[in-house]
């Protein structure tokens, strides 16, 4: 195993590293980390242990992986997963009925050992052996953090808790000593020669995790960023990174009465950060001309409230003032 | 100058968590060993994020812990008044967990005099139940301490099912493919099996007002978890009805009791394979032994019994507690089990008709 450098999160991404794996991030993230945050993931990173965020919906839980995993110039392997996920989705897939047909359709060679295992799945679709069972297998996230060679992957496990109740715990056994899984097709064993950074995101939809899988994680609540000084903090760096003109003055104004509107109450589903940017480029950009930012905190009448709230009775609520 | 040793700091902590009821183990010991050794504890404030990190897993348990943390703060306390403070946190305990208003324990103002006492389960602040965004954070808040919670109810009724495969045949059969492809030569088409279906037929009477009211909150988790696709089981094949205190000949199909529906129309639709649940308290709650509910309930019970014989009723009040009441004497009648994982899951195996030590 090489020897794997002391890897630090610092929420500041200007200077990324010099080799960067290809599968990391090109862009950078406009990621604003709280200190709390900021030492979760080095918590993580660490122990190795999983970290799973909880917290409200749009406030920046699936956007942190890709700023840790710009920062660390680490590649990034995304498992978005859905009510018919099942554990060996992430990890591996493999195609029986593919290979089945190929037979019928070529003429079955010798076994041919490939010599240099490409990392790039898409060739090896095009030159497939049906006597060799190892071109029809396909890694999933977890399965390609597993055969990284050098360095640990990122790996975002998006929403888990939309799957299955029994998702987390097969998640478990992978997840844990001695951090192998097999694929009985090829006869494999993959084992991990650096152990991934794993990032978990719960919206506690559907009730509680199980028990031993939280046990495991290191966990995290993600707050909606209730201070005025901070959300101008997160609009420039958005601002910034983005590099499209920001007007200070309407800026300022929108904070204000977005802060106002979230603290009143009353509200069935209370708008998050991913809303309110989207909100502000509105104002930028929608119309002709950047609104007006008196008009803004004197009348009552918010603009374009379709962006910040999805019930009718949210809406209703603020459509007459 | 205080010497802040982080690893003594941890164990004392982890110690008292446990006690407190968080579930921790050997291995978030040493993984907060761990951490201490990678220089994340050199302060007690920074050696305090750190462990909420490890150890804590909801907003509930971060408050809880940090009550926890301040206690330990104080250095200078003494082994036995430590010990008081939790014997009367085993009273209330006990007390908050019957739904009984909660007595006001005398010896706990005393000692809160010499040292701060430590601290209540129920640390966050109590919220009119509302069924809006916060409704997720209050109904997770209450499982802690109701003995079951929403996993055992959709796990009980995951076992009800009754798969059978009639449904489109659409579900690849990988191994009858490749069985056909060598018979036959050479492959055609892929092998397909029917998809299953279940065949449970649940039908679910849940007691409403009255005694039952303050059980509200969990006779509707029953009964969503029953009803949403969590459960497997099919939602034209689940029936609610609710009634108060005893069925008689007219059921209802809403929580407020203004639909009725009789009691043979339903039947009509039961064969001797619906698994009945009856969920009520049989007059445990207040203590009353009436002998026209307990007449009420046997003509009711033996009216079921004509249809099916998987019948079974939860209880949400203790065992203890259905003694000298008509609960006592329907417990008799009918598998009666007490609403916690266990009862529930005994329950569940009654209605599918696989218990060996039913009695009747």
């Amino acid at each position: 195993m090489s020897s794997v450098q002391r890897l630090e999160f610092t929420g500041n991404s200007h200077e990324p590293p010099k080799n960067r794996h290809p599968d990391s991030p090109k862009n950078r993230e406009p990621y604003v980390v709280s200190d709390d945050l900021k030492k979760a993931v080095n918590l993580a990173i660490h122990l190795r242990r999983p970290l799973l965020l909880e917290g409200d919906a749009g406030c920046g839980k699936t956007r942190l992986a890709s700023a840790v995993a710009y920062e660390l110039g680490l590649p990034l392997y995304r498992w978005d997963v859905r009510s018919t996920t099942k554990a060996q989705d992430g990890l591996y897939e493999y195609d029986a009925i593919l290979r089945l047909h190929d037979v019928q359709t070529r003429k079955v060679g010798e076994a041919e050992e490939q010599v240099n295992q490409t990392e790039d799945e898409n060739e090896v679709r095009f030159n497939r052996n049906p006597a060799n069972p190892r071109d029809y297998r396909k890694f999933g996230a977890l399965g390609k953090a597993f055969r990284l060679q050098h360095v640990p992957a990122v790996v975002l496990i998006d929403e888990i808790d939309k799957a299955d109740l029994d998702f987390p715990n097969d998640l478990l056994t992978v997840l844990d000593e001695p951090w192998e899984f097999k694929i009985k097709e090829t006869g494999e064993t993959i084992r991990a020669n650096n152990r991934p950074i794993v990032l978990i995101t719960s919206n506690k939809e559907k009730g509680n995790l199980p028990a031993p899988f939280l046990r495991r994680c290191l966990y995290h609540y993600l707050e909606f960023p209730n201070d005025p000084d901070l959300l101008k903090v997160i609009v420039d760096k958005h601002y910034e990174i983005e590099q499209e003109p920001l007007q200070s003055q309407l800026a300022q104004n929108a904070i204000n009465r977005f802060l106002k509107v979230w603290n009143e109450g009353g509200l069935f589903k209370k708008p998050g950060t991913s809303e309110f940017l989207d909100w502000l480029k509105a104002l930028h950009t929608f119309g002709s001309e950047p609104y007006d930012a008196e008009r803004l905190i004197e009348e009552n009448l918010l603009p374009y409230r379709e962006l910040l709230f999805k019930l009718q009775q949210d809406w209703k609520k603020y459509a007459k003032a | 100058m205080n010497s802040f040793n982080p690893t003594e700091l941890m164990t004392r902590a982890f110690t008292h968590l446990r006690q407190n009821g968080f579930s921790l183990g050997v291995g978030e010991l040493l993984a907060a060993r761990r951490a201490i050794a990678g220089g994340f504890g050199e302060t007690p404030q920074e050696l305090f994020q750190t462990l909420k990190i490890i150890w804590c897993h909801s907003p509930a348990q971060q408050s809880q812990f940090l009550g926890i943390w301040e206690f330990l703060q104080i250095p200078s306390t003494p082994e036995t008044a430590e010990l008081t403070p939790t014997s009367e946190e085993i009273d209330e305990i006990e007390l908050t967990q019957n739904t009984q208003l909660p007595e006001i324990s005398p010896p706990l103002p005393e000692t809160k005099a010499e040292v701060k006492p430590e601290p209540v389960i129920e640390s966050l602040p109590v919220q009119a139940p509302s069924f809006t965004s916060l409704e997720n954070e209050d109904t997770f808040r209450l499982q802690l301490h109701y003995p079951l919670n929403r996993r055992s109810m959709i796990y009980g009724w995951r076992h009800l099912s009754q798969l059978v495969a009639d449904g489109p045949p659409n579900v690849l059969d990988v191994k009858a493919t490749i069985e056909q492809v060598t018979q036959q030569g050479f492959y055609l088409a892929p092998v397909y099996r029917r998809q299953m279906s279940n065949h449970a037929h649940l039908l679910l009477l849940i007691d409403q007002n009255g005694s039952m009211t303050p059980l509200h909150r969990f006779t509707r988790e029953l009964m969503e978890t029953a009803t949403n696709k969590s459960s497997d089981l099919q939602p034209e094949k689940v029936n609610v009805y609710y009634f108060h205190n005893i069925p008689g000949n007219f059921v209802y199909q809403d929580l407020y009791l203004t639909k009725p529906i009789s009691l043979d129309e339903i039947l009509a639709n039961c064969d001797n394979g619906t698994s009945m649940l009856i969920v009520s308290d049989a007059g445990a709650a207040r203590g009353y032994r009436k002998l026209r509910r307990i007449r009420a309930t046997t003509s009711f019970l033996f009216q079921l019994k004509r249809y099916s014989s998987l019948i079974a009723w939860l209880n949400p009040m203790p065992k203890d507690r259905w003694i000298g009441s008509s609960a006592e004497i329907i417990a008799y009648l009918v598998p009666m089990y007490y609403m916690d994982k266990d009862g529930l899951s005994n329950a569940i195996d009654i209605l599918r008709g696989q218990s060996l030590s039913s009695l009747d």
